[in-house]
């Protein structure tokens, strides 16, 4: 079970540091798809910072933040968006995950529209990895009972 | 202005007693002089304290809704631009790429993140004062570059020298700064400096590790905690503590009244 830290140098920084932690797993995310990066890696980050809020100030505060409603929500939410821009690509005719048929939709030139729905698919991962990270650290820090009975 | 009047009526009741003794000096009916005077003094006092109480009865009631609502919201919305500015300015840093799509992208990420965020990001900072803050933070990250190449050739020659003349202690002092990110300003720039680390903090009190005496005395003779002192202003706290000095005097004069 985890307990919120009392170091005050670790609180401190902590709180400090996850708003720029967030903000780089959002830009690793944003620019997977020219660069080293991507839904994955950025998803990691962002499930990262909040394992951090989570060790340093303990499962209540971190509730307030972010609920377990809500990543179960998110998780399902990253895979919803994946298989979504799929299956869009198959009812305008072109194979799952072909984004160049999405220019119809998005009225830009199919180069471009390859690049939206790459980023569009960097997107929904990062949120599934995101949510699915946390809630693997969740459950297990909390033992698996239910949130009514941790006593911090 | 309620701490003045306060002072003034401490001043007036202490003379009125003064006089009334040196009245009473040799005259028969003393004790009812000095009674006199007693209940003058205290009456004065009292409406003083009746003054200031009512004030600020009156501003609670009258101003507090009005004052605490628009201060909360002020607070929260300044908090939101100013955490959404600083993340926008880290994304264009690391983005570096300046075409309407990216710029769009990392204003739809900073409004989410500092929207998140933005409690935990300045959760002890009173209203008004952030940009004071970082304007003195930034001019006081020089200083301690300087300190930290200054600390960096000291603990090499000390290194390097064959004798190796270390001394190494624990230091272990009270510190006059009040809020936890003054105290982490203060312990982080320790532990970047060579030679010393700081070890803990418990309730104000340091524990800093040193590696020799001059390290040790210049951590001791508390530049670094005036200039974080005076980053986050809390070289005012002298105010605070002329109000908490009145009202313990006030208190004492009552009982001795």
């Amino acid at each position: 079970m985890i307990r919120s830290s009392e170091d005050i140098i670790i609180r401190t920084v902590s709180r400090v540091l996850v708003p720029f932690i967030q903000l780089f797993a959002l830009y690793v995310i944003a620019h997977g798809h020219y660069s080293p990066g991507g839904g994955f890696q950025g998803g990691v980050i962002l499930g990262a910072s909040l394992v951090l809020l989570l060790i340093t100030y303990g499962p209540r505060e971190t509730r307030k933040h972010i609920s377990e409603k809500s990543v179960t929500v998110f998780s399902s939410l990253g895979v919803l968006i994946y298989s979504g821009i799929g299956f869009i690509c198959l009812l305008l005719l072109g194979n799952y995950l072909d984004y160049g048929k999405l220019s119809g939709l998005l009225h830009v030139a199919p180069a471009e529209a390859r690049s939206l729905g790459i980023l569009g698919i960097e997107i929904g991962v990062g949120i599934t990895v995101m949510a699915i990270m946390f809630s693997i650290f969740f459950d297990i820090s909390s033992g698996g009972k239910p949130p009514e009975d941790e006593k911090e | 202005m309620e701490v003045t009047l306060l002072i003034q009526a401490t001043d007036d009741s202490f003379r009125i007693l003064e006089d009334a003794r040196n009245q009473a000096k040799g005259l028969l009916d003393s004790a009812r002089i000095l009674e006199d005077a007693r209940k003058q003094a205290k009456g004065l006092l009292d409406s003083t304290v009746g003054v200031t109480s009512e004030t600020r009865q009156m501003e609670k009631q009258k101003i507090q809704t009005i004052f605490q609502g628009a201060q909360e919201t002020k607070s929260g919305f300044q908090n939101f631009i100013v955490t959404f500015s600083l993340l926008f300015v880290f994304w264009v840093l690391l983005s570096g790429k300046f075409d309407m799509f990216h710029l769009t992208i990392g204003v739809i990420c900073s409004i989410v993140v500092a929207h998140l965020t933005h409690d935990l990001l300045f959760a002890n900072v009173r209203v008004g004062e952030t940009m004071v803050i970082v304007r003195r933070f930034i001019i006081y990250i020089p200083w301690l570059i300087y300190q930290i190449i200054r600390a960096n050739i000291y603990v090499a020659c000390l290194a390097l020298s064959p004798r190796m003349p270390i001394d190494p202690h624990v230091l272990r002092f009270r510190t006059k700064l009040e809020s936890d990110i003054s105290w982490v300003t203060l312990a982080n720039s320790i532990t970047l400096t060579p030679g010393t680390i700081t070890m803990d903090i418990k309730d104000g009190e340091f524990f800093v590790h040193a590696l020799d005496k001059r390290v040790a005395d210049d951590l001791h003779a508390g530049e670094m905690e005036d200039r974080v002192a005076h980053i986050f202003m809390e070289a005012d706290h002298i105010y605070i503590q002329d109000a908490l000095d009145v009202a313990r005097i006030y208190v004492e004069l009552r009982k001795w009244v």
